[in-house]
């Protein structure tokens, strides 16, 4: 009973360990205009855009499905120009800024 | 010889979905295009060999000599979740299409019964190491191999005149179901 009790304890923390250092290894640079976003949609998750939610319409704004703000429908029209220029202006990871509409 | 027949066998005789019937849910999930099969059938195999052949270790050197036998599955499931997630990290890094195409069944490969059925196999049949690498690479190699012939078929009766009804994955399971016929013929081959 007791050795299995430390043999779950060495193994788990030994995958751990291993998953851990995997993660340092292979890191990810997150797109850090995704979070902003994604603040600056109305947030409501209604799935007018024909995403599942405001995560999916942010996620298809980057990478290029959607070119106008314009189909988020309870957005306003404030809303939508800060959205386009903020993408103007600010370049992706690859350098190159999108072309979207508001 | 024997491990050649061990391993032509268990590529194709005792072939892990069309005899088996197990690790299902990609065959039928990930088969629509021949490139998601094969990185399928890529991480598939990574998954599979390196698992069991640690599997294989702890039980023998480990679970073994202290007779924790009744550990087996916890200990395996855990090794094969981890490798399941380093996988999902190597191709997020490497291949974020691959990454994508793959989606929610990247993280399935944990529940793949196919995963599990080969680190218990090789206890099971009391493998020696030698045929449990043997074993390991073939099963996945015969699931890969299942995988990007059917997802062959699957694009070609994309564009092909099937009745309407059948379209899509009715006629795919109609597919499968053939496949598993004419792999039951090799039986006897070794």
């Amino acid at each position: 009973m007791i050795e299995a009790i430390i043999l779950m304890l060495v193994l788990g923390a030994f995958l751990g360990l291993g998953l851990g250092i995997a993660d340092e290894v292979f890191y990810v640079k997150p797109d850090e205009r995704f979070e902003k976003v994604l603040n600056m949609l109305p947030g409501y998750n209604c799935g007018a855009c024909g995403y599942p939610g405001c995560q999916g319409m942010a996620e298809g704004l980057l990478n290029g499905e959607v070119t106008t703000v314009s189909q988020c429908k309870p957005s306003n029209a404030d809303q939508r120009k800060d959205i386009s220029t903020y993408l103007n202006e600010n370049p992706g990871p690859d350098g190159k800024a999108l072309v979207i509409k508001p | 010889m024997e491990l050649f027949s061990l391993f032509i066998s268990a590529i194709f005789i005792n072939n892990i979905i069309l005899n088996k019937f197990l690790g299902m849910c990609p065959f039928m999930g990930v088969s629509r295009k021949t490139s998601s099969a094969l990185g399928m059938g890529g991480a598939v195999t990574f998954v599979i060999f390196f698992s069991s052949l640690i599997t294989w270790g702890l039980f023998e050197y480990v679970l073994e000599p202290l007779s924790l036998q009744y550990m087996d599955l916890i200990t395996f499931i855990l090794i094969i979740a981890s490798f399941v997630q380093l996988v999902e990290m190597i191709i997020k890094k490497y291949s974020p299409s691959l990454y994508k195409a793959l989606g929610i069944y990247l993280p399935l490969i944990t529940t793949n019964c196919a995963v599990l059925f080969v680190a218990l196999e090789n206890i099971k049949q009391g493998f020696t190491f030698v045929e449990s690498v043997v074993y390991s690479l073939a099963v996945p190699i015969g699931f890969t191999l299942v995988l990007i012939i059917f997802s062959a078929i699957r694009e070609r009766l994309d564009i092909a005149d099937v009745p309407k009804p059948l379209k899509g994955n009715p006629v795919a399971m109609i597919v499968a179901a053939i496949m598993a016929l004419a792999f039951s013929g090799l039986a006897g081959l070794v």
